[in-house]
Parts: C-alpha cells; structure tokens; sequence
C-alpha cells in the first residue's frame, strides 16, 4: 500500500514536472522576445519557480516511481469499482465545502456550507462502504513508457518548440489570448480526430478484402486488393447474358446443340441456380478473373496466374512475365503460392453486398424506399397532427381544456413498453401485422411531447395578430395556416428533425411488424445482415456504410435545420 | 427545404416504378439462408421451380429456425407466416403445442404411394420420433447430425516430449473425461499475459452443450411422462462439473471463450490453424475443413465418456453402449395458416426426396470440384439417401473418409432431446445454466436448479391452464368503453348547462375538433392499451389460444422467483443511469465550453462532434461490435491497447462486450460517441445566456471558475435538467443495442450484464408470448420511470434556476 501510494506521488511529481517544464520554456521564450523592463524581471522570476518546480517533480517522479529507469514515463491506474471513483469526487467536495465553511462570511452561509460538506461526507462514507465489501476493493496498475534516447529527445524537441512558440506568439497581453485560441483549435482538433476515427475506420474496412480484417498479421489501415489477370478457362467457361431483363454471369451448363447452349447464373447472386437457354451468338464470352500469385520457379522468384485449382490440393499455374503470360504452365502445391497483393480498395464490396439481398430488396432500393416512405409519412403525420393539437390547447377557451391538457403531459412520462403489446395486438386485429402501417399512422394522431413543445411555442404568438386575422374574416383553419403556422417554423423544424431521427432509427417496430423484404426498413435489414454476414465483415461494413449514408446526406443538405432546430429544443425544454 | 421535398418526391416516385410483380405462387421459406457457396440448395430451389413453374420459391433466413423464435411467432400470431420454415428438430413439439404448426399426417398419408412421397420407414426412428408431438407428425426431419471427436494430430505430434512425460500417448486421442482434462493440461499454451495461445480442449468449442456431456453420463432432462422438468440431477451436475473443470485450466470461461470468439471466417479456424487441439464437432465442419485445410492432419474418435463409463464400473456397470453421442439436426414444417401449404407440401417433398438430395449434392459437388475442393456430403435423415450418396462421394482422403465413416458408426448410439413443449425454455435455460456455472457465477447444482425451476413452472402452467378460470377479454373492455361513452355524456351534459354564448359554443366545437386527433390517438393507442395492459397482466395469454385469469400470480412472480431476474435488469439500467447518463453529460459540457471559447471554425467542429449522434442506433452498434472485438488483431480499441497499455502496464485488454465486467462500459463508451446530440444543447444554452452577466462579475472581481459556478451553471440548470430527465428516461428503456449485442440465444450478454427491462419483458412477450407476464412487468416499468421522474423533478426545485426566483 505504502509503495503504491509512494509510486501514485512519484508518477504525479513526474507529469507535474513537464508541465512546469513546459511552464519554464514558455516564460523564458515571452522574457526573450517582450521589451518592457518590468515584464521581464516578473517572467524571469515565474521562469525560475517554475524550472524550480518541474526539477522536483522529476526528482520525485525518478527517486518514487523510476524503479531505476530514468528515461522512462511512470504510469500508474487506479483500478477499483465505480464508487471508488464516487468516494474521490465525494471527498473533493467535503473538503470544497469545510474549506468554504471557514472562509464564509455569514453565519447562514457557514451553516449552508457544513450541510453541503456533511452530505457529501455521507456519501464519501457510504461509498467507501460499498467499495470495501468487495474482495479487491482497489489495486493500483503500474508501469512505465520505456522511451528510447531518440524518442525522449524528440518529444522534448517538440515541448520546447511548442512551448517556445507560444512564448513569443504570446509576447504582449493582449496576444496572449492568441495563445488561448491556438490551444483552444488544437483541443478540439484532437477531439474532432477522436470522433472521426470510427468512420475512418468503417470506411476502411468498407473496401478490405476478408483475409486483411481478421488475419493474423494485426489491424492494418492500408486495405490491399489481390490482383488477377484476364483468363479464358475453357474447362469451366463463363459468359455474360441476358436473363429476365438483366446482365447475368453464367456457366456452361451443357451445350445442347450447335445453336443453343445451357447456362447456370452465378452472379448476381440472388439469382444464383438459375439455369437457362439461350443461343451461342446471344452469350458472350467473358474471361475468369486468375488470382496473380508468387511462387519458387525453378530457384527463381517469378509470378505467376492460377488456371485452375485442383481437388488434390494443387493449382495449375501460367508463369507470367512483366504481366504477360508466357505459356509455360505446370501444377504446383497450393501451400508454396503466396497471392500477389497490391495497395489498393476492394469497392467490389458494396454490390457484392448488396447483391447478397433476395431479389425482392432491389439491391437494397426496397429498405431504401420503405425507410423514406417511413419517415416522410411520420414527419407529415406529426406535423400536422402536432401543430393542430397544440394550436387547439394554446390558443382557444374551452371548457375542460387544463384537465385534458394535464392528461396530455401525464402521458409523456408513459413508457413505451406499457402500451408495447395491446398495440401489437390491435394492430394485428386490423390485419396490419407485415406492413408499414403500425410504424406512422401512430404519428397522425399527434403525440404529447411535440405537443407540448409546440403550444409553448403559439403561446409566445401575441394574440393582436389572431385577432386582426378574425377581423379580416378568417376562420380558425385559415389563421392556424396563414397566420400562426409561419411563426412556428423553428419550432416545427425541432419536431420535424426529432422525428425524422426517431422513424430513421426506429428498429424495435420493425423487428415486431415487418416480416417480408418488400416491407422492411434499412435499420432491420441491417440487423439480420449482421446475423448472416458476421462472417465477411468487409461486405457487414459496406453494408453498414450504404446504410450511413442517407443520413449523412441528408444532414449535409439540411445541416442548418438539424442543428438550429436541435438546439431550439434544449430551450423548449425549459 | 422545397427542393428536398422534391428530390424526396422524385426519388419517391423512381422508386414505386421499379417494383415488378410476377404471376407465379409464391412459396416463402424461411430459415434457409443463400450463401456465396451455397450452390446445392439452389440448385435444388431451382429444380423444383422448373418441374412446378406454377410455383415461385423465396428464400430468406429471417433469423429463424436456428435458435430465435420471436420472429416466427410474430408472423403466425399476425397471420402472415411464411409457407415453410427450417427449424431445428428438438424445438418442433414446443411450437406444435401451441399449434403454431400444421400436422401433417394427411399430406404425408395422401402422397406416401408417389415416388417422391415420404414414408416414415425410410427414417432413421430418432429422427422420426422427434417430429412427432401428442401422436401427430409436424415436421420432415433433413439432415442427422451427431458429434465425434476431432484430434490435431500435429499438435499433437508437436508436443509429444511433454504428452509422454505426463504419461500419456501422443499417437491416440483421449478416450474418458481425466484423460481429455490431462491431455488439455498438456496442449493449452498460454502467452504471458495469460491470454490463449493454444487450446487443449475447449468443453463447449464446437458443439457439444451440455446436452453431450449429460447424454454421457445418462442423465435425462425430463421425466418419462413430460410433467417433470430433471435439468438438475446428480448426474447432470457431474457433467457441468466437467464442463467447469475444462475451463478452470484454460484460465476460466471469459479467457476461453475471447480465444474461441476471435477466430472470425472459416479460413481462421483453430483447429485448421493448429490452434486448438481438440473438439468435439458435427459431421458439417468436414467441408468447411476440406474447403479450407485439405490436407489438415487430423484424427476422429467417438467423444470422450466418463471414465465409470468407459471403464464400465461403478453405476455403468451393466451399461451396453461404452460410447454414445447426441443427434440432432433440422427439419422442414408448415406454420399455421401458411399461405400456400400445398406448395410448401410439394417443396417440402421435393427437398426431402432422395432424388431432390441427390441434385443438391451433385450440384454442390460439382461446384467444390471447379473450385478445387473435396466435397464430403452431409449425413441426411433417410438411409436410403445417406446409401447413395457414400456410394457417389466418398471422400478421396483417408482421414475424410474415416471421419465420415466414424460419424455414421455413431449414428447407431445417439441420443435425442426429449420433445415437450418447453424444449426452447428448456434449451436457453440449459444455455444459461452453463455460462453461469463456468463463470463461476453459480455452483453447478445452483446453476442447473435454477434453470430447472423455471423451466418446471413453465411446465406446471401449461399443464394447470385448463383448470383456469377462462377469461372474457371482452367484459373489461365492454366496461371501459361504457366507463368512456359515461364520461363523455356527462361531460357534454356540464358543457351545455354552462349557457355559452354563440361564439363561445363555436370556438368550444372548433377546440374539440382541433385537439380530436390526440384524444382519439389518446383513446385507441395510449388509454385503451393501458387497461389491456392492464388486464392482461392478471391473465395467463398466450395469443394464440384463449386467456385465462390467474390473478396476482404474474406480480408474485416478479417478486419472488423471477426477483432476481427483475433486480437484475434494473441494476443494469441503474448502472447506466448512474455513470453513463452524468459522463455523457460532461462529456458534452465539456465540448461545448471548449467549443464556446473558439474563435473560428466553430460551424465545422461543432458539425464533426454532432456527426456521430445522428447515425443510426443499429448501424452505430454493428460498427462498434468491430471496433470493440477483443481480438487485437480484428477490434481497433484492442490493436491499440496491446501496443501501449499492455507493454506499458501489463494490462491484459479486456474483452468488452463478451465479458460481464466490461460490457456495460462498453455501452457507455459507444454512448459518449455520441455526446454531440447534447453538445448542442448546452451550446444553445450557453449562447443564450446574457454577457452582461460575465461583465458585471468580472467588475466585482470574480475569477473564471466562480464564473463558471455562479453563473454557467445557474443559467445552464434548465438544460441540465432537461438533459437528466430524458436521459434517464431513455436508458430506462435501452433495447436496440442491447437486443443487437446480446448472441442469440441464453443469457442477455454476459451473464446478463446486458439485461434491461425492456428486453426482458420484450423476450417473455415476444420469444415466450408469455403475454400477462410481461405485461406486469410492463407497469413495474411504468412505476419505477414514474417514480425517478417525479424524484427528479422534484429535486429539481433545489437547484434548478427559474428565471421568476
């Protein structure tokens, strides 16, 4: 415990020490390039206490937690159950508070503040309770960065370049602010790198061959494609048709006579099995693609294409000669060929994807219109509904209008799940089981929270305008329309956004309501995708990326709506 | 935005033009799922479409037939099932029970005289007998799988120095469980931090369940008469108690089962690539084998038994078979109210046939050929089929065809799983019992009388029902509908006492009008539901037979045998609530207030932070499922860790999602992603508030961090609430992920570390049709969001500033 804890000092002293460092380099660099007097005698000083500072920190950090390495970072963790972390942060705030106790100047206040530390005292303790009842209530994981000369040296480099840099980008007071917005860009430029990186890595493994995703030789970023040549296999032709309106790839079946030859379709593979007449002149003849590999030629390293993989476990290969077959084949053990692989993106991955779907997807243009359908039905439903309720509760007197409003906000806090089977089971009474329907009639008959949101927006509407319009002769349709609805565009952009998210995203209805591909939305498609793709995870993430897209699409056209109206909605909440 | 609705329209209407419609009767399977490799079955599907071109033939796996029933009893409760389904054998008695199947013992009688007809005495008796439920026929039996042991001879072979010091011989598998436990002593090769290398024997690697090992040691799941639920026998536990021990010396079931869930892809198999020792498999595996590993050197043998057994002592002293295995395999049924039954019937036959098995195995053959691979065709059901197809392809490498040879030796020696109606509970149960017995979450016994008791009330309320009181579902809601009509007229009766003027009465019926669409929304989808809800939860429902009262009985149950299940999955949640919701939120604070300070490039940080929000729950899940894989090799979070924390630390990367410590950190980390969506709430917030508040304080000298408190915060606190109540309320209800990265089968992730009360009760309504009780569990779902709610919001006048104060 005793060498933990020294080690925990150690590893702080450490980083404390490059701050301070870095604290150093800048003043020193400001001292250097400011001109007044006065300025520099107050940097040079805070230079000295912070060089002072940073040569404890290393002191401590080498003498505490060195373990005898001293180009080395310490590191150290904390491992203990989430109320460990509770107990830190309660034990913070008792201190914050006892410490105010003191300091307070009122005696109401000074009473204010010792509650607010004995609360958090309770919560320490409890905490620690709770912690300590575990067999392994706190270890401690230790160890260190072992930095090699050149690396410390470098980041060394970095921190005093860095340092020094701002030191005399900051040289006045009043551009040290600029020294502010610089730091600022780099933190979140980091951060925005962070959020990226799961797209990055999607889009990467998108355009991967399988072997590079789960092979042995680790993650890799750089995707890599085999290369093949053109090759007419005439023990296993194939020909490019037409078959029920579409270009197919085909093999030789039979040939039935000197017309007409039996083709089966290989691709796409949806049609798969398929086998069909057709007369020679109508089949084109189209080349195999034969896997490029690398073997031993005689002692000599050479290139060679794959003709034909044999059921003994051998290949007849074609030696190839800069890209050119030489004609010189022989059969070789497929153990001693290794694929030629180039840089490069497999995009063969997206149709491949796509062409996996049955037929009745469309290449997945049937999710893709289901989900519009979905989601253009729900934002239509619920903004008329919406708007219409919320105008009736806002802006007309009528006698039991508070009672059913209250009831209208009680349901907010209704759960789903409550309502989840009786719907199901009406549903199924009016034979809706198996289409859209259940997912958006729903929104047509307005729901409690765009309705609250909505008629806290009309009430801000003064009533002077309405009142002109009545004048002029317009009946309640007529001014909800011409005159209130225009108010409320922002507010109507909130529900419209919301709910175009909730029906996108919605996948629990589908997975209850939809059974057949000409009714499914992208979200369940999806879903059973991963259940029978799992193993090719390069078509998984081609698949997940098409599914991505729309979205982000959509989002890059209306980017304004989605972010003034998400925003709007924080303050409606109020 | 007027060009968007247009393009929306255009693509709209592009769209509803290419839909083609076709003439032929569609026959809709489910279950079966068309692969790149998978020439035989269309080969077959074809066939049968050219000899019957009246019918037209769609293949979608759906997700069912293997282990999840929710989709297919979904589709016959809402009476669009398909026309066959391939379901897995021992589960078709459960759905006959129910009367989710169609008996088919008139199309069988009527058809048995064609040559293509099927005729009971072709089958294997075992196979037979498992379709057979209360004396009817439900499903043709396809395949008949059973288990061997399969033997790396080079691994073996690699370490016969250290397998001879042991006393044990390298040149033959072992045959009783000591001998497989002291042969994986020897072959598991650990790295240094403790993770895998090589496996000896992984008990539940490949597949045998526990199912095999009880099998063994001839312990029964079910009494003879099907009234009793046996899961817990001394037999059993001995059994689990083997399991247990195989996976203490591979450093415990989490460490096995990272190694074992690593190997994505057929290519990467263990056993191909000499990473595994030994398993105890099915006869489908020989193709994947010889697909991939032709030459793999490997060796069979009848899967290890007991050692009483082997040595025939003990309480096997007089036992006849010294090796047995377990058999199962698929069959082909007709849902319910199928839409086609006649051509599912003569599809159904066609498959069935020996001549329809004979074309899909020429033609797979014929494929695996030109692709340079052996094919070893599947043990079907009929033995006249299995005959023809050893005599056409028997394998040309010996140590394939003894393989084969071995697995139709044991077919003589199998065991089936028992019909009975709870065969699905049953089997997620013994699923259950398994993992938490390995993790070392329960004792065997624990484990399996746990398992036992559910499934055994499972059993007690099928068999009580007719004794139940029936219940009219139509009294209550005769009674609402009156209670309704009631409140209406008196309402109307009070409008009209209160003499409104003209105008009055006109703008009351416009108010009406106007909010007509929510109350009647209010009534049909909101008020309605609740009370059926309501009733349904004092009733035993199944949808598909007729209710039954049962009174409190759903409430005890959640209370009391089911209480843990119930404490579980709201402790998950809690867990949820309680860091993920307040990270997530400073997570998104802390962006903002950055973002606040910037003095350019705010649209496009402010764009890239909230990207991540708006992708979709399920394309997000499927995408960090990836990113997440322990595997270093495959997850990018563990790629990185093993290349600094682990040398850094010694740390071992943990295993996310498949392990129960981490899997809800995993969540939380999956939801911080997505912090945008909050960020730019705060960031509304913060814009809102007035400068010349900060002005003021910075004249009465208060520095940054009192600002922040004194301030931000008090004028942030709506939000904040805001924030809190729906995030709370949210994760109440997680379901999507969770659905996603719970596998399909057994306990809800981990050790059902990822149970929530919305999968639970979505499980119980929708895998079980347990109706009534997921109901009750429904409304203790309703009460504890109440609850948190009205705490927070009353709370909330602590500290919430309000503008009025």
């Amino acid at each position: 415990m005793t060498s933990n804890l020294l080690f925990a000092i150690g590893t702080i002293g450490h980083f404390v020490g490059w701050v301070f460092l870095a604290s150093a380099i800048f003043q020193i660099a400001r001292t250097l390039s400011r001109s007044g007097d006065t300025g520099r005698t107050a940097s040079l000083r805070s230079a000295f206490g912070s060089t002072i500072f940073a040569l404890v920190g290393f002191g401590l950090g080498i003498t505490l937690a060195g373990d005898g390495k001293a180009l080395s970072v310490p590191l150290a963790w904390p491992d203990m159950h989430p109320l460990g972390w509770l107990f830190g942060l309660a034990m913070i705030g008792t201190v914050t508070f006892a410490l105010q106790s003191i300091s307070a100047i009122t005696v109401a206040e000074r009473k204010s503040k010792i509650v607010g530390a004995l609360i958090f005292l309770a919560i320490a303790a409890f905490s620690l309770w709770w912690v300590m009842r575990g067999d392994n209530p706190f270890t401690l994981h230790r160890g260190h960065i072992d930095l090699s000369a050149g690396a410390f040296g470098s980041i060394l480099t970095l921190l005093i370049a860095t340092a020094a840099l701002m030191g005399w980008v900051g040289r006045s007071a009043e551009s040290s602010e600029r020294v502010r917005g610089v730091s600022t860009q780099l933190t979140l430029f980091a951060g925005a790198a962070l959020f990226m990186i799961p797209f990055a890595w999607l889009m990467v493994t998108s355009v991967k061959e399988d072997r590079d995703i789960a092979g042995t030789d680790g993650l890799n970023w750089v995707p890599k494609v085999s290369q093949t040549v053109p090759y007419f296999n005439d023990n296993n032709p194939l020909f490019e048709a037409q078959f029920r309106g579409r270009t197919v790839q085909a093999a030789l079946e039979r040939v039935v006579d000197a017309e007409q030859i039996e083709l089966r379709v290989l691709k796409p593979m949806n049609q798969s099995g398929y086998i069909f007449k057709i007369s020679k002149n109508e089949a084109k003849r189209i080349p195999n693609e034969a896997p490029v590999v690398s073997l031993d030629w005689d002692g000599v390293a050479a290139t060679a294409f794959v003709q034909e993989d044999l059921p003994d476990g051998t290949r007849r290969v074609e030696r190839l000669e800069s890209g050119k077959p030489t004609g010189e084949v022989r059969t070789v053990p497929r153990a001693e060929t290794e694929a030629v692989r180039t840089v490069g993106a497999r995009w063969r991955n997206y149709p491949d994807a796509l062409e996996f779907l049955p037929p009745e997807a469309n290449m997945g243009l049937t999710y893709l219109k289901n989900t519009v359908i979905l989601v253009v039905l729900s934002v239509i439903g619920t903004l008329l509904s919406c708007s219409l309720v919320a105008y009736g509760f806002s802006r007309l007197r009528f006698p039991g209008r508070e009672t059913l409003f209250s009831i209208l906000l009680a349901t907010m806090m209704l759960p789903a799940a409550v309502t989840l089977l009786p719907q199901f089971l009406i549903f199924r009474s009016f034979g809706w089981i198996d289409s859209l329907l259940p997912l958006w009639v729903p929104t047509f008959f307005a729901s409690a929270f765009n309705v609250f949101l909505l008629r806290s927006f009309f009430q801000q509407i003064p009533f002077e305008l309405e009142d002109a319009a009545k004048i002029d002769g317009c009946g309640y349709l007529r001014t909800f329309w011409s005159v209130l609805m225009p108010q409320v565009k922002p507010a109507l952009t909130v529900v419209a956004v919301w709910t175009f998210l909730g029906a996108w995203n919605n996948f629990l209805g589908p997975l209850i309501y939809v059974n057949s591909q000409e009714n499914m939305p992208i979200a369940y498609a999806l879903q059973l995708f991963m259940g029978e793709r799992a193993g090719e995870p390069g078509l998984l993430m081609a698949f997940t990326a098409l599914s991505i897209i729309p979205v982000l699409l959509l989002f890059a056209f209306s980017q304004r709506y989605f972010i003034e109206g998400m925003s709007l909605s924080g303050l409606g909440g109020r | 935005m007027k060009q968007l609705a247009w393009l929306i329209f255009a693509l709209l209407l592009g769209l509803a033009t290419s839909v083609s419609a076709s003439e032929r009767q569609p026959i809709i399977v489910w279950g079966l799922a068309p692969g790149p490799d998978s020439k035989g079955t269309d080969a077959l599907v074809r066939e049968f479409e050219r000899r019957y071109p009246q019918y037209e033939v769609k293949l979608l796996s759906m997700g069912a037939g293997e282990m999840n029933p929710q989709k297919l009893l979904t589709s016959i409760v809402g009476g669009v099932p398909p026309d066959v389904i391939r379901q897995d054998r021992f589960s078709i008695s459960d759905w006959a029970s129910r009367g989710a199947f169609m008996p088919l013992d008139e199309f069988i009688a009527r058809d048995r005289n064609e040559p293509n007809g099927v005729r009971e005495e072709d089958y294997y008796d075992s196979t037979w007998q498992e379709t057979i439920f209360d004396g009817k026929v439900y499903g043709v039996p396809m395949d008949a799988d059973d288990r061997i042991l399969y033997w790396n001879r080079r691994v073996f072979r690699e370490k016969s120095d250290a397998l001879r010091k042991a006393g044990l011989d390298p040149e033959r598998p072992p045959r009783t469980w000591s001998e497989v436990l002291a042969y994986s002593e020897v072959l598991t090769e650990k790295n240094p931090d403790g993770t895998l290398k090589v496996a000896g024997y992984v008990p539940n690697y490949g597949n045998t369940w526990l199912y095999l090992y009880a099998f063994q040691m001839n312990a029964s799941f079910l009494s003879e008469d099907g009234r009793t639920c046996t899961l817990y026998s001394p037999e059993a536990e001995e059994a689990l108690q083997f399991m247990v021990d195989g996976y203490k010396l591979l450093g415990g079931y989490d460490n096995a089962k990272r190694f074992t869930d690593s190997f994505v892809g057929a290519e990467n198999d263990p056993m191909i690539n000499d990473r595994v020792a030994m398993k105890v498999d099915g006869d489908w595996i020989l193709n994947t084998m010889s697909r991939y590993a032709p030459d793999l050197d490997f060796g069979v043998a009848p899967a290890p038994v007991p050692d009483d057994r082997y040595y025939r002592r003990g309480k096997f002293a007089n036992e006849k078979d010294q090796f047995i295995t377990w058999q199962g395999g698929f069959s082909y049924a007709i849902p319910t109210g199928a839409p086609n039954s006649e051509g599912a019937w003569q599809l159904i036959k066609f498959m069935s046939s020996t001549e329809g098995r004979m074309i899909e195995a020429r033609a797979q053959a014929a494929w695996e050929v030109q692709r340079g691979r052996e094919f070893i065709p599947r043990i079907k059901a009929t033995r006249e089929s299995n005959e023809q197809m050893f005599a056409e392809f028997r394998p040309k490498m010996p140590n394939y065809a003894a393989a084969l040879q071995e697995h139709i030796r044991m077919s003589d020696y199998g065991r089936v799983r028992p019909p009975t109606m709870v065969g699905q509970l049953l089997w997620d149960e013994h699923v259950r019992a398994i993992e938490f017995a390995c993790r070392g979450d329960k004792t065997p016994e624990r484990a399996l009388r746990d398992g036992q008791a559910v499934v055994q009330r499972e059993l007690d309320s099928y068999y009580r029902f007719e004794k139940l009181p029936e219940a009219d579902l139509r009294v209550p809601f005769a009674l609402a509908g009156i209670a309704l009509i009631g409140l209406t007229v008196a309402f109307w009766f009070r409008v009209r006492s209160m003499r409104l003027g003209r105008l009055a009465r006109r703008e009351t019926l416009w108010g009406f009008l106007l909010i007509s669409p929510w109350i009647l929304g209010f009534i049909v989808f909101t008020i309605g539901p609740m009370v059926a809800s309501l009733v349904f939860s004092f009733t035993q429902y199944n949808v598909l037979s007729e209710a039954r009262w049962v009174g409190l009985d759903n409430y005890q149950l959640l209370f009391g045998e089911e209480k843990d299940n119930v404490l579980k999955a709201f402790g998950n949640v809690m867990y949820l609530a309680g860091i993920g919701v307040p990270l997530g939120l400073i997570t998104g604070l802390a962006i903002a207030l950055i973002l606040n300070t910037a003095s350019r490039g705010i649209r496009t940080y402010r764009t890239i932070y909230y990207l991540p929000s708006i992708v979709p729950t399920i394309a997000s899940s499927v995408l960090w499922a990836w990113i997440l894989s322990p595997d270093s090799a495959k997850g990018l979070v563990n790629n990185l860790w093993t290349k600094t924390l682990a040398p850094w630390m010694g740390l071992t990367p943990p295993a996310w999602l498949t392990v129960a410590d981490w899997s809800k950190p995993s969540l939380i980390i999956m939801g911080l992603w997505g912090a945008g969506g909050g960020m730019i709430l705060w960031l509304a917030g913060l814009k809102g508030i007035p400068q010349s508040l900060y002005e003021a304080a910075s004249i009465d000298g208060a520095n940054p961090r009192r600002q922040f408190w004194n301030i931000t915060m008090p004028m942030l606190s709506p939000i904040l609430l805001f924030n809190t109540v729906m995030g709370v309320i949210t994760v109440m209800q997680e379901f999507d992920r969770v659905y996603v990265f719970r596998g399909t089968s057994g306990s809800a992730g981990p050790s059902d570390s990822l149970l929530t009360p919305v999968l639970h009760l979505f499980v119980n309504a929708f895998n079980y049709f347990k109706m009534g009780y997921a109901s009750a569990l429904a409304w203790i779902v309703f009460a504890v969001i109440l609850i948190l709610t009205v705490l927070q919001l009353k709370l909330s006048k602590k500290w919430v500033y309000t503008e009025s104060s």
